[in-house]
Parts: structure tokens; sequence; C-alpha cells
């Protein structure tokens, strides 16, 4: 029976309050035991594998709908200006086939605030003909000052959003009784997503509905954004992502280039294809937002946290979402007396986007790090410090976890920690080597509403059918497992369509480490509703009781031993279906939902050079039951590589004077290599959270990067004694805080006799 | 009128001087399973192999290409790597998966003994951001299995 | 755009455009509009490719240098680190020499010194990549490792008018003449003399392991008692030392002065390297 219910759903720590439809049997059904099972739990190559390796994969770069115009971008040059545009020359040539600027459509500014918005946009046959469109534009630019500097927005309250303060406990008098207190400030900076498909998008008219074909995270946000900035019915807009080259977080919205795209379509009658460059993708198709947090710890003696505080600016840019930087101080140890205050910069600068963890990344290279200052303050190990201060409840809301296996996940990582004597040990000539950790805590829990039809033929194979997408993650291959699972079929015979709202119901995002914890349990319940109607034909066909069948290995199973080929069943189905239908539940009431972890990193220094080199990284997390766990590791080891880029690499750099972004290519904004890459020892707890749906899986996207930064650098501290307070840790980070140390060293060496 | 040798076929196209290689295929003969990612030289999704040595087409002017054999993913369709890397999950969201494989049969043609050292070298040039390295190395290395 | 394909010098002569051979950094800067041309020649029939003991054509890609056993070990190792595998399979040696900057500010056009302009924006501005030698008027950092390793052993050229010190090649930018290189227009590189050291190599710091360019290179070459050393990434140009000590002239700029310490470190490791 279908059940309307208000339940809370989170993603990327925004918790909101919503209805949804449930029906379906999420609830009804019992977790599977711990432990692999015949193909839950068991390695599975991703199913559309051969297509993206092949070549044979259409994105949405590879669309060619007959007669598509090209569209080309003007934008800013400058950080901050006002813009008066001009399109009578571009219009009066035959060839530009549309023209639009500010009035044209919402997203083009007459006051481009940062370098890169758009102010107008043209169509034409070829994109090539579409950038010499763009010269026939005449623009009266009056440029104005930008304001760059985070702190000097934070003075003059330049918001995004409301100042957030949080506190618990008395946190003065608890720094006041502190046996030991640390304090420092630390800095991260702006990384760009680089996903290799950049953003773009077609879109045209088919009738009264608007295709979009889009590189997305979220179809059905797509869909709601569109139709509402357009006024639109909702299923006048069809949204369309079969494949798409990754997004890490950038692609959860339509984005500017929709906007434009959809503009041009209406104005020319074609369908439109605008692709962001290269060099657009890394000015304005969002970012890692750059952090400042000046953080204080006070603990007693025995390494117990008596109080946590924390003031983080984050420097947003021109628009965004102000993330929970302040997440890990708040939420990962269990200390009484917390306070964090959070401002939102906004500055003459590029809109920040979500970025795999947004906030909790940079928020656990700020703590971390201070943590193993305080172990090296107590003389304790860090490992052991983090232990004294596990939180077995969430203290922001004084709610129980889920389900938490933090340590457990520390105790796995001993005989990793335990090489650190062995590790310093091979240190040799200028190479410094030394083995760090960080604990990781992040989100995960996915939510409703998500559902999944299940399709069951007669020629015994299934399909799942549901309009999510599949973002590299492998989500098409973790559905069809969940489905083979339940019904019993081995994997070849079940696939997963996806990716068209047109072609199936509501899913969620793929982000926030929600894709598999929300569709999962979906996609289960519809194949137990398909799976109980073929026992319900069994049943009658073999004249036993429903209750006595089960489906196994392509077989229907009678409790007594009897057991017949399921094509017995859908062989009398001939054109007939069986069609199931699932929901997913909502989460379990008045618990905390989240992932945990830890990773150790050994790394490799030379102090004469600043060179860094990871050398090994084993990651251990706690992210409930693992589906697929080929595909698992790859998130895990993505993750990590993605951190290493984070700590040593990447670093978007602006014109101090101008506010124009510099790094635009990705010569100058340096991705980490297949040779920058370390061992990466993947290590994975598999235990389903028994609280959470009929899976008790979490999501696993995010978790991987969330400590990463901070592993490295505390390794670096324990192989020099560097105390590194900023990202990236490039030549000169390294060789300044080398020589910190040398100074620290010398100022408390015993005077010379 | 330019007379392309590519994949083991001949194709004509008249494109204008200055159009890349990497234009020519995905736009005017379909072959979009070259991908191009920077279109500057700086990530390798674009590598072809001209002569079985591995370019990139986005920046190769296509009037350059001359009598050189052009093979694309699309001519390597059937490669033992092709499965090695499904095999070992080297890839994730696959768009700098053909150019990936594109570089590395050129590697093993080359040198059909790997180390994993000289695949780190060979392979600098493809850059992946979903981070399946570790994995592509592995396919790589297991190629013939 | 035109191109002509001339298949010998004497086809060559005489013509206008621009020498094109593997293209890794011209046609960036074509699409980019950084360089303009009516003709492109493409020269690749005309440059010579190729090592013959120590001469090697300029036609001659980093790819085959890097793997010949002729070649010192300082041009192998310049080689082996310089941008990726397919940039070194299309790149010759001869264009090498010739790329230009990746001062962002120059690529991005602001119209710097460089560029003609007044003002070099580096100064002000982000520097981290720029030069510490040479950089009154303008701080952009040469890129190329083989040309700092070619510097090292002493390398001379011939064009297609004369011979010359790969030394006398490159010069720094001053208010007549913005040009990084003596080169008359139209003149082509064809061949490079490199003379056989008794030891070299090359080192190179960079930011990621591969793939990048260098923020510090050290060439160094041993010919009897004497060491010649080069640097890539130090100077607008690639910057030959007298000695070790002359680091100690360098002029960095704030966010370059780690460069100086890098610079220090590479070259004693390269010279005991070579002892």
């Amino acid at each position: 029976m279908a059940r309307l219910i208000r339940t809370e759903k989170e993603v990327e720590g925004k918790y909101t309050e919503q209805w949804v439809v449930v029906e379906g049997e999420d609830e009804a059904l019992d977790q599977w035991p711990q432990g692999p099972r015949a193909v839950v739990g068991t390695p599975a190559r991703r199913q559309d594998g051969l297509q993206r390796a092949r070549g044979e994969a259409e994105y949405t770069a590879d669309l060619q709908l007959p007669g598509t115009l090209h569209a080309a971008v003007l934008r800013s040059p400058y950080a901050h200006a006002r813009a008066k545009v001009d399109l009578t020359r571009a219009r009066a040539t035959g060839w530009v086939r549309g023209a639009i600027g500010p009035g044209d459509c919402h997203v083009l500014q007459e006051e481009p605030s940062f370098h890169g918005a758009p102010v107008a946009a043209v169509a034409a046959d070829s994109l090539r003909e579409a950038r010499a469109g763009l010269e026939l534009i005449d623009v009266e630019w009056e440029e104005l000052e930008p304001l760059l500097d985070p702190e000097e927005a934070v003075k003059r309250e330049s918001f995004v959003d409301d100042t957030r303060h949080y506190s618990r406990g008395d946190v003065e008098a608890a720094f006041a009784e502190a046996d030991v207190v640390v304090e420092g400030e630390f800095r991260t900076q702006v990384v760009l997503h680089n996903a290799l498909e950049t953003h773009q998008a077609v879109c045209r008219w088919e009738g009264e509905t608007l295709e979009v074909y889009i590189s997305t995270q979220f179809i059905w946000g797509v869909r709601d954004s569109i139709s509402s900035q357009l006024g639109l019915p909702p299923d006048r807009v069809r949204v369309v992502c079969n494949y798409m080259g990754g997004g890490f977080g950038a692609k959860n919205s339509p984005g500017d280039h929709t906007y434009i795209a959809i503009a041009l379509a209406s104005q020319t009658g074609h369908p439109v294809h605008c692709a962001l460059t290269r060099r657009e993708e890394n000015l304005a198709a969002g970012n890692r937002n750059a952090t400042s947090q000046r953080l204080r710890a006070g603990a007693r003696s025995d390494g117990t946290l008596v109080a946590l505080e924390g003031e983080y600016v984050n420097a947003i840019g021109w628009a965004g979402f102000n993330g929970p930087t302040y997440g890990p101080i708040e939420m990962l140890y269990a200390c009484e007396n917390v306070r964090t205050v959070t401002y939102g910069a906004k500055l003459n600068l590029p809109p920040n986007a979500a970025f795999r963890a947004p906030g909790f990344v940079e928020g656990t290279f700020g703590l971390e790090c201070l943590l193993d200052e305080l172990a090296g303050r107590l003389e304790l190990d860090p490992l052991e410090l983090r232990r004294r201060n596990y939180a077995d409840k969430d203290l922001v809301d004084d709610r129980p976890f889920s389900s938490k296996n933090l340590l457990e996940c520390y105790d796995r990582a001993e005989p990793h920690w335990a090489r650190r004597d062995e590790v310093r040990a091979r240190s040799e000539g200028p190479w410094q080597r030394g083995v760090g950790l960080a604990s990781q805590i992040w989100y995960g829990g996915g939510g409703p509403p998500s559902y999944a039809w299940v399709r069951v033929g007669s020629d015994t194979r299934a399909t799942v059918i549901t309009a999510m997408q599949d973002i590299g993650t492998g989500t098409r291959t973790a559905m069809a497992q969940i489905a083979a699972e339940e019904l019993g079929l081995p994997l070849e015979r079940v696939r997963c369509e996806l990716g068209d709202s047109a072609r199936g119901p509501y899913a969620s995002i793929s982000a926030g480490s929600s894709t598999t914890p929300s569709m999962g349990p979906a996609v289960r319940a519809a194949a137990a509703d398909a799976a109980r109607q073929l026992l319900e034909i069994a049943a009658q066909r073999f004249h036993l009781e429903e209750r006595v069948l089960s489906l196994r290995g392509g077989q229907i199973v009678s409790a007594d031993g009897g057991s017949w080929p399921l094509e017995e069943i859908t062989g009398l189905l001939e054109d007939a279906q069986i069609l199931g239908k699932g929901a997913r539940g909502p989460n379990p009431a008045g618990m905390r939902v989240l992932t945990f972890g830890i990773q150790v990193a050994e790394v490799a220094v030379d102090v004469e050079t600043g060179e860094v080199v990871v050398e090994r990284i084993a990651a251990i997390h706690d992210v409930g039951r693992v589906i697929n766990p080929l595909g698992a590791r790859s998130q895990v080891e993505g993750g990590i590589i993605q951190g290493i880029g984070h700590t040593l690499s990447e670093a978007r750099l602006v014109d101090p004077v101008s506010g124009k972004v510099l790094t635009q290519t990705l010569d100058a904004y340096k991705l980490p290599t297949i040779a920058d890459v370390p061992e990466i020892v993947t290590d994975l707890l598999d235990i389903p959270d028994e609280h959470l749906t009929n899976l008790g899986s979490k999501g696993l996207g995010e978790p991987p990067i969330v400590p990463t930064a901070a592993a490295i650098v505390n390794a670096i501290r324990d192989a020099t004694g560097a105390e590194v307070h900023e990202l990236p840790v490039s030549r000169e980070a390294m060789l300044r805080a080398l020589a910190e140390a040398r100074e620290r060293e010398k100022r408390g060496a015993p005077a010379a006799v | 009128m330019l007379e392309l040798k590519i994949n083991g076929g001949t194709y004509e196209v008249d494109p204008p001087v200055g159009q890349t290689l990497a234009e020519t295929l995905r736009g005017d003969l379909g072959l979009t399973g070259t991908k191009v990612a920077c279109g500057e030289g700086h990530c390798g999704a674009c590598t072809v192999q001209l002569d079985g040595v591995p370019a990139l087409s986005c920046i190769t002017l296509v009037h350059t290409v001359g009598e050189r054999e052009v093979t694309t993913i699309e001519g390597l369709r059937d490669h033992p790597l092709v499965d090695a890397f499904v095999r070992a999950d080297a890839l994730q969201c696959g768009f700098c998966t053909p150019g990936q494989i594109v570089s590395a049969a050129a590697l093993v043609e080359a040198e059909p003994e790997l180390t994993a050292e000289r695949v780190r070298h060979a392979m600098a040039g493809n850059l992946c951001r979903c981070g399946a390295y570790p994995r592509i190395e592995e396919a790589i290395l297991s190629w013939r299995d | 755009m035109e191109l002509r394909q001339p298949s010998s010098l004497a086809e060559l002569d005489g013509a206008d455009g621009l020498a094109l051979a593997g293209g890794t950094d011209l046609v960036p800067l074509l699409r980019d509009g950084l360089v303009e041309a009516e003709t492109l020649v493409d020269v690749r029939a005309v440059v010579p490719r190729g090592i013959d003991g120590g001469t090697i054509g300029a036609g001659t890609t980093l790819a085959e240098l890097e793997v010949d056993p002729e070649s010192p070990q300082a041009l192998r190792e310049a080689c082996a680190l310089a941008a990726s595998p397919q940039l070194r399979s299309m790149g010759t040696i001869g264009g090498n020499l010739l790329q230009a900057t990746r001062c962002w500010y120059w690529r991005l056009k602001y119209p710097c010194f460089l560029h003609g302009g007044s003002t070099c924006h580096a100064r002000q501005g982000a520097h981290r990549e720029h030069a510490i030698f040479g950089n009154e008027h303008c701080a952009s950092a040469h890129p190329s490792d083989p040309a700092a390793a070619l510097l090292s052993l002493g390398t001379t050229l011939r064009t297609d008018r004369r011979e010359l010190p790969l030394a006398d090649l490159y010069r720094l930018p001053t208010e007549d003449d913005r040009d990084v290189t003596a080169l008359e227009p139209g003149e082509l590189i064809l061949e490079l003399e490199v003379p056989k050291p008794e030891a070299s190599t090359y080192l190179k710091a960079m930011d990621r392991t591969r793939f990048t360019f260098a923020l510090v290179g050290v060439a160094a070459a041993r010919f009897g008692s004497e060491t010649k050393i080069a640097l890539a990434g130090v100077a607008p140009i690639p910057w030959l030392l007298e000695s070790a000590d002359d680091l100690d002239r360098a002029t960095p700029l704030p966010g370059t002065a780690y460069k100086v310490d890098l610079a220090r470190a590479l070259v004693r490791r390269a010279l005991d390297a070579l002892a």
C-alpha cells in the first residue's frame, strides 16, 4: 500500500524534511546476512565497461543530433565590471544563427562579478563560426574594483549567507582547565574538479517538450530546476544522460551553459550544443573553495579532549554554498565543549561548487593535523589519542549512530601504523621517511525518494529500470547485482537501464555518497516484488504454498528439496512480463547515519629539495555492506588519488591584482599522473548497518578523499619534524616548513657550550 | 581534398587548413571514440596512433597527417587491452579510456615485456581524473592474460 | 591559412611563412592567436632527422633522443623528463629549442613586456614558476629541459644560413627587441653538433613526477677538468652558470626565492654525480 510520509533527507550534510511516497517492500525485507553472497559482495566487471573502453559509449560530448548548432559564450575578462552588450553586428550576419545577451537569458549578466561570468552567447553551424561570431559582439566594459581578499570580505561583511555560529558546553571554562592547549592556523587552496568531459548540454524542443541531453549527476534535479525556471510542467522537460564523463560534485545542477543552450534553441528552433572548453571549465564551472581555519584544542594530560574551537573562513566566490568545514571538529570526537564560527566570504571570484566531501576534506585537514600536534605535545601515540576520544554517539544532536565501527577501523589500522619504525629506518641521505594517520567522518546514508522497477520477461532476463545516472562510479553494475541477488539470477542475466527521465521513475542524485544507499534499497524492493510475483505463479503452477518457494541460482527452489528451472515459469509468459516496483523507505528515525574510517600514509621527503613522495596509503573505511568489491576498491583509489593531487600539486592561482584566473589549462593546473600514485591498500569493513534500509549499505564515493591530506601531512611531520599548515605542500611550502622546523630546533636546543 | 588512411580504410575529407585531426575524426567522420578533453595537448584523451606512434590528435593539423596510417580506438576495439581494462576495472567514467588504450596498445606493441616503472613512464601523458591509475597499470601489465 | 609542404631546402628558399614541424607548441599558439600566420611551412621533409655521432638532425624527436645510446646522458635524461610520451613522439629537438615560455600572463595575452608592453605582470602578480635570473624586464621562465642540457654540452647549431653556438641563439628581451632568440625571420635550424662529454647529467625539480615543466632543471657536463652547468626554468632563456657560486647572484622575486635553494641543491647533486 502506498503511504505518503514526512521524513528527513540529507545530502552532503544538509538536512531537509520532505514528503515521500513509500510503497513496495523496502522496510519489509530483512537484510541479507553479513558477508559476500552469490552476486552481492562478489567482484563484478562493470556492465558498461566494454562500451566505454571501446569508445562506443555516447557521451553528451559525442551527440550529433541532426541540425545541431554550436554555442560559444562571451565571458567577462574582468573580475568585476559592467557590460553594455550590443548584438547588432553579430545578428546582421547570415551565419550567426542566434545571439543572446543580458535580458535574453537570466544567466547572462550585465554586471559580471567574476572572471568568466557569462555575458552573451551565439550559436552557429560550427563551433569555429560560433567563436568567430563572438568577435562581432560589441561590449562596452566598465571595469569595477574587485573584492578578492576573504579576510577583507569578513571585515566588510560581504557574505554569501548568514554567518554560522555553533557551540556546546562551556568552551572558555574548559580551555582554562585544560592541561595542554594547542592552536594553529591552517589554509587550504582552491582546487578544480576537472572532470575530463567538460560541462555541456544539448537542448532541443520536440513539440512542447524540452529535451535536455546533459552531462549531469542529477537528472531529476536538472528537470526540476529547468521546469521551475522556465515555468514548464516538470514532465515537459525530458532529461537524458546515458553516459557521463565525471562530475565530482560540480554537475549537480543545470548550470549556465544549459540555460544558454535552451535560450538559443528557443531562438533558433534548432538543437543547440553548448560545451565548455577546458579553460571555461576552470573558470566558471565551480571549484572547491579555499579556506582558512584558526583552530584551538585543549586536552587533559591523559589525552582527553576537553575543548575544541574553530573559526572558519570559506572563500566562496561570488556565489555557491558555504560548506560544512566545521563538520569534523563538531562531529568526530567525544568532546563536550565545542565552538565554531563559519563565514562564507563573498568575493569577485568564480563560484564554488560541491567537490567530493565539500567542507569535510578541508576541515579534516586542519583538525587532524592539529590533533597530531597535540599528540606530540602530550607525547601520546596519535592513534591512541584518537581512541581515547572515540565518540559513541552524535554529540551535535545527541543521537545514537545507526552504526559505527570506527574502533574496528582503528584496530585494522594497527599493522599499517606499526610499520613506522621500519619506514623511518629506511630514511637515507636527504630522504626522510615517516608515517601519519588521520580519521574520517562523513555522511553517506542516502535517503528517499528513490524508485526502481524490475522487469522479468519470458527469456528469464531481468532489467532494472530507473532514471538515475552512472557518473562513472559503477552504479549500473551495483544495481544489477542487487536485483540479481534478490531474483536468484546470475548477474549476466540482469541489466540496468538508466539515464532518461522519460524512461524510468524518479531517482536520487549521484552526489553526497548517496547513490547506492538511496537507490540500492529501492532496486532490491522492486526485485523482491518481481520475485514475489514469480513465486505466486510458481505456487499455482506446482500446486505448492508460496512460502516454501524461493529463487536461487536461476532455479525455483522448494523447501522440500525440489527445484525447477525458472524458465518453467517465465516460459509461460510469452509476451507478458512480470513488473516489480520498489521504493526507498525512510532512514532510521532519531539516528545519525554516518561513514567512518582511517587512513595511514607513508611518505618520503627530500629535505634538500622539498620533494614529497607518497609511497603507500592504507585506507580502512566503514561504509556498511559493500555491493561490488571491485568497483568499491576503484572508488577508494580514485578518492585517494584526488586527495594526493589536493595535497601536493593542485592549486588554482589567481592574479592578486586583477582577480583573473591564471591556471585555466592543464599544464598550469597540475592533476596527478599515473607516475604520482603510491601503493594503495584498501580495506572495507563490509559490515551492514543493521538500522539502515534493507541493504545496510552506505555510500563510498567521498569518504576516501576526506582524511588523505591530513594523513600525508602528518606523515611529513613524522618524517621531518616540519609542521605544514597549508595546502598544497608545494616545493616552496615544504622548504619553508623545513626551515621553520630547523629554526625551532635551534631555539629549543641547549645553548652552545 | 585530403585522403586519410584510418584504421585500414581510406577516407576523403576537405577540411580548412588549421583544422585538427581530432576535429576531422569526430566532426567529419563521426569517429567519436577519440575524445577531446583539453584541446591543447595537456591531457592525452585525444591520443591516436600515427604509424603506430602515439600522437595527440587535438594538436595535430589534419593536413600534416599525410601518408601516415591513423589508428583510433575504433581500430583497436578487439585489442586484448580492451578486455584487460574491463577485467581490471581500469576505468570509471571512461572519458580518458580510449586515449589510455590507444597509448597502451602502442606501448605493448613496442615493449611486450613491461615493468610497472616502464608503464608509469610511458603512460604519464594520459590523465585520468577518476584516478583509475592503479588498475590501468594492472591492466597493461596483465594485458595478455 | 595556407600550408606549404616543400620537399627540399631549395624549394623552401625564400618562402615566407612560419615553420611547422611537430607542432606541439606552434599549433596551440596559433589556435590561441598568440602567433599569427598566413602561411605555414611544413618543414619536416626539409629538416634532417636522425642521429649520427655527435650530429643531431633538428627534426629528430625527443622520443628518439630519449632512447638513443649515442646521445649524452644529460640530453637523454632531459628528453625523458620533458613533456609527455605523446609530445615527445611529436616534438622535434629544433622546435623544442624555440618553444615559447609558459608564463601564464604571456599565454593569457596580458599586455606584458614580452608582448611589447611596458610591465611584467608576474612581478606584482603570481609568479612561483618564474625567473630568478635575467628577470629585470621580464620574469618569464624558459621551459625547455633539452635546451639546458644542450647548453651545458656546448652545442653548436647549424641553420640554413650559418653556424652559431647554442648560447648565442638566446638573448634576453630588451626594450628594443622582445624576442628571446637571435634567429632571423625564416631562418631554420637544421642540425645540432653536440660534443661528447666525459660525463653529464640532468636533474629536474617539478610539481609532479612527470609531464610538467621544470621549476628548476639543472644540466651539468664534464669535459676534462671543466664542468659546465646550465639551468632550465630560472630565466627567460636557458641559463648558463659560470660556477655554482653564480647562484649567489640570483635576483629572485619574493615567490621564487625557493628556486635558488632548489637550484643549489640540484647543482650540488649534479656536480657530485659527475665527480
